[in-house]
């Protein structure tokens, strides 16, 4: 009774506040300058036609190897806790329509995972969707299967690769122009084409490969019964 | 898309959440909670689609709506049971 009482408090008061809120709003017509600097010379600064793309890996690449550590220390903590507290039982054997679904789908699954990386800076898209997709298409897998996955010493190797992989890129730009990250050590290309865009493409790719064995060894330990450490 | 009917179907689409996010709520059964979950996760993803956010659209479709709803059933499984 209390809880429901103060519940609907809360609700009546943030409503309050919303409908105050309403008439102030307006939809900004031009954009910062920030923003309006990435749209005015994203392409021809970085060569990605994508300028989300652009943003993401280019401009603020710092901020996206901050985030892949983030993603990192998280998938370690679930891996680390799932492994070390024995719950959970055998995985219950999946039915057949899930069964033959996980046989068929995973390697369309992949191929547009992979597609989704490699074209990031050409279509909406990147490295940690992709690497999402790729990872889901090993859910797939998991689904499929009545079987639990052991540990696996390949995921952890390509996932430490990645990130050395991301971090060398960084230091190869702070060496030849003293920017961390900086995109044009690979020469940019012609915007539009799948070859362009500096390092970008390789970042994604890194990062794909990173976000793809982060997020399958995380599905891999749920799966896990655990206690073997 | 003619901009009303874009209106209208963002409007249906944030209704609709609002609506779904209530039942994940005040259902009874967790099971039915999470996939009411995943249900919000993916429209709001056809929300961002609409709002000219693909790559935003994407990521929410793989990891809101894909991975995070296996992640709690299989969450559940481990907890072990209802409520």
């Amino acid at each position: 009774m209390i809880r429901s009482i103060v519940g609907l408090i809360i609700v009546l008061t943030l409503s309050a506040v919303v409908i105050s809120v309403i008439p102030d709003l307006s939809v900004p017509v031009d954009l910062p300058r920030t923003g309006q600097y990435y749209t005015e010379h994203g392409v021809e600064d970085t060569g990605s036609v994508n300028l989300v793309t652009s943003v993401v890996v280019a401009y603020r690449g710092l901020d996206t190897l901050g985030e892949v550590v983030v993603l990192f220390s998280a998938s370690t903590a679930v891996v680390l806790i799932l492994t070390l507290i024995p719950v959970g039982s055998d995985p219950t054997p999946p039915s057949s329509i899930v069964a033959l679904t996980a046989r068929v789908l995973p390697a369309a699954v992949v191929l547009f995972g992979a597609y989704v990386i490699t074209h990031g800076h050409l279509s909406p898209g990147g490295g940690f969707p992709g690497g999402a997709i790729v990872a889901s298409a090993f859910l797939l897998v998991m689904l499929g299967s009545s079987s639990v996955p052991g540990s696996s010493k390949f995921l952890a190797s390509i996932e430490s690769l990645a990130g050395v992989t991301f971090g060398l890129l960084g230091f190869w730009g702070m060496m030849v122009f003293g920017q961390f990250l900086n995109n044009l050590v690979i020469p940019q290309g012609s915007p539009g084409k799948i070859v362009s865009a500096g390092i970008i493409p390789l970042v994604s790719l890194a990062i794909g490969a990173k976000v793809a064995s982060e997020l399958s060894s995380v599905f891999a330990s749920y799966r896990n019964k655990g206690g073997e450490a | 898309m003619n901009p009303s009917l874009l209106a209208a179907a963002s409007i249906g689409t944030g209704l609709m959440m609002l609506i779904a996010a209530i039942a994940a709520l005040t259902v009874k059964k967790l099971i039915s909670a999470i996939i009411i979950v995943g249900f919000v996760s993916l429209s709001s993803s056809v929300l961002f689609l609409l709002m000219n956010a693909p790559d935003v659209a994407i990521t929410e479709a793989s990891i809101g709506a894909a991975a995070s709803t296996v992640i709690f059933l299989w969450g559940r499984g481990r907890i072990g049971g209802e409520e």
